[in-house]
């Protein structure tokens, strides 16, 4: 039964992914382009040579780690919209542990990043989940705004007190990075932290006490609290630990990526991090993937912008549309069953 | 921080009035948008792509007609149409308010960066002469009236407009018949389907209204606010009103003051700029007192119905 489910759900989201690439199709047409042309660039832009999948690969860390953070909060009922702050401010505290604190040795150093990152990431998750959980108040709502006061905070540090000096709103370099191994891209041995992490997510969602109460509360918050786990406690947890997966994520970018803190470089990470997770239903195991799928389109919608005249915009129309569609809970079922009734006449 | 307190009478002065009004217009349309919805208790946090859809129409509208009449308009049809993919998506196909909210949001940056780039083959943002803005009300007879004139002489139409549409919403959710059928139906659905209400049918028609105020939120932001399109010009508003929204519990006369709270924050932010606070400070501060006020009016609403609770018992 449950393999059955897991399967219909798979059906629907390919479903959805092909509905939304023809959607995307339509519009390719309507500025007069041909769509496979534009499908092959997008293709190719993605995979093709060391330095176009080496650049997938890269985009795709940070992506991984934001939309298993999001499914995380989600498992406990929270609509983590932060992600993108956490992320923010969590690359920030990286970059100033990498570049100050060197008396460190450099093994010690770079967990201390790493650390610092995750525990950064995590206090801006406490506050709006304690604010949710005790108050009431929208965590949609409130993320969302202290998303932008993370980026003026950022923005502020390295254009201020961090800067370099630089045209470029930017940071000193950071004295410990993660190796890169396929160079000229910026692959870098973050993703294996990150797919390491995400293992340890699910581990701890399905094998642990903590993940039992987590689904619990998720589920049903009065049953939690009646069986004796404090909801409220479990909800600022998970956020938490939501937060501290994007603040890894922004070190990964910083020590990895970058090498610096760049002002506003995480712009979209957190909206398609939500993305991926919310089209698979914030399946632990199934956002990984969606990551990858999305950003694969990420990465190769440059290249389709560069060999034909289709404007990279495009792939978030295709990605929004694609979110849309996922949501309506009903709309692809009804097909199904439409599906299993031809099978049964048939 | 000495010069700001030297400089006090130039920060807080009778302009500010209208300052804080001009920055609020755009959160109180947005919040009138999400506070009709939530009466029929749909979350609308797809608001700012409502608005984001709405800007854009409203500025090509009005440069290709040369109309700021058609352009409003015009944004009012594509908020309702852009609404009604929440509707439908909601109210039809069962989606989650915050994910098909969300995805419209990105739905809108999305498909208005797709057409900046293809209708005006632009990046970023896009101005032009051509585009025709809502007028001004210039009221010369007030003019020489001292504060009064210096408060009231300049609005935009718009600015007119939001002032009748908080009083009218307020009226008509709390005294007319739709009203009362719109709330029953927010309140306690299967009541109102007892009382022989067509909920869904109710629903739909809060989503479309909703999505009118979406489009005209966004119309005058790009052609009464300022006169162009930006990427993304919404900045959040959208959520600031649904802020708003919460903070007057989807009371229009209430959601309003908190919307002024907010455009307060900016204006006075926006003054401080030139007494050597830096800029990101000035700008986040909005955002700040939008998440200060509402966590502050949700602790009270909260203590207020637990000792209404507790003198029943």
């Amino acid at each position: 039964m449950n393999n059955n489910s897991a399967k219909a759900g798979f059906l629907r989201i390919i479903v959805t992914m092909l509905l939304s690439l023809g959607i995307g199709a339509l519009f390719i047409i309507g500025i007069g382009e041909n769509p496979i042309d534009a499908y092959m660039a997008l293709f190719k832009g993605a995979f093709k040579g060391k330095l176009r999948f080496g650049t997938t690969l890269a985009g795709f860390t940070p992506l991984l780690l934001s939309s298993v953070a999001f499914a995380v909060a989600a498992k406990a009922g929270a609509f983590n919209v932060g992600l993108e702050g956490q992320i923010f401010l969590g690359g920030i505290a990286s970059a100033y542990i990498g570049i100050n604190w060197t008396f460190l040795p450099k093994p010690v150093l770079l967990i201390v990043c790493f650390l610092g990152g995750a525990l950064v990431g995590a206090a801006w998750g406490f506050i709006p989940a304690a604010l949710k959980a005790y108050y009431n108040v929208s965590e949609v709502c409130s993320t969302i705004l202290m998303n932008t006061v993370a980026l003026y905070i950022t923005s502020y540090l390295v254009s201020g007190p961090m800067s370099a000096g630089t045209a470029n709103a930017q940071s000193h370099p950071v004295t410990v990075n993660l190796y890169q191994f396929m160079k000229p891209s910026s692959a870098n041995v973050g993703i294996f932290i990150a797919l390491a992490l995400v293992l340890l997510v699910l581990f701890m969602l399905y094998k642990t006490t903590w993940g039992y109460k987590i689904r619990t509360v998720g589920t049903n918050p009065d049953h939690a609290d009646y069986v004796g786990i404090d909801s409220k406690k479990v909800f600022i947890g998970s956020m938490m630990i939501s937060g501290a997966l994007c603040g890894i994520a922004g070190c990964i970018e910083v020590l990895g990526v970058h090498g610096y803190f760049l002002n506003n470089f995480a712009a979209g990470l957190g909206g398609n991090g939500m993305l991926a997770s919310l089209i698979v239903k914030n399946n632990v195991a199934g956002a990984p993937f969606m990551a990858f799928f999305l950003s694969v389109l990420k990465a190769g919608a440059m290249g389709m912008q560069q060999s034909t005249g289709v404007p990279k915009a495009l792939v978030d129309t295709i990605t929004a549309v694609f979110i849309i569609i996922a949501t309506m809970e009903t709309l692809i079922q009804f097909k199904e069953k439409a599906k299993k009734k031809d099978k049964k006449e048939a | 921080m000495g010069a700001i307190f030297e400089n006090l009478d130039k920060i807080i002065n009778v302009s500010l009035i209208y300052a804080t009004f001009r920055s609020a217009t755009p959160i109180i349309f947005a919040a009138l948008c999400a506070a009709i919805t939530q009466q029929a208790n749909i979350l609308n946090v797809g608001t700012e792509g409502i608005m984001l859809v709405g800007a854009f129409t409203a500025v090509a509208v009005s440069y290709f007609t040369g109309s700021w009449v058609a352009g409003v308009a015009a944004a009012m049809l594509a908020g309702v149409l852009i609404a009604m993919i929440i509707g439908i998506g909601h109210i039809k196909y069962g989606a989650d308010n915050c994910a098909i909210g969300m995805g419209v949001n990105m739905l809108a940056l999305a498909l208005t960066k797709f057409c900046l780039n293809v209708i005006f083959g632009m990046n970023g943002s896009f101005s032009s002469p051509d585009i025709q803005p809502i007028p001004r009300i210039k009221l010369e007879f007030l003019k020489d009236v001292p504060i009064i004139g210096e408060i009231f002489c300049n609005w935009s139409i718009m600015e007119w407009v939001v002032i009748v549409l908080i009083f009218a919403l307020q009226y008509l959710f709390y005294k007319t018949v739709w009203g009362l059928r719109l709330r029953a139906v927010g309140q306690f659905p299967v009541a109102a389907k007892t009382a022989g209400i067509n909920v869904n049918k109710i629903k739909y028609q809060a989503v479309a209204f909703a999505g009118m105020i979406g489009g005209l939120a966004g119309a005058h932001l790009s052609l009464g606010y300022s006169t162009q399109f930006v990427e993304n010009m919404t900045s959040n508003r959208g959520f600031m009103g649904v802020a708003a929204m919460y903070f007057g519990g989807a009371n229009p006369v209430l959601t309003t003051v908190g919307c002024l709270l907010f455009g307060f924050a900016d204006s006075v932010g926006a003054r401080l700029q030139a007494y050597g606070i830096p800029s990101q400070f000035v700008l986040m501060m909005p955002y700040i007192v939008t998440i200060a006020v509402l966590a502050i009016s949700m602790a009270i609403k909260i203590s207020t119905t637990k000792k209404r609770q507790s003198s029943l018992n």
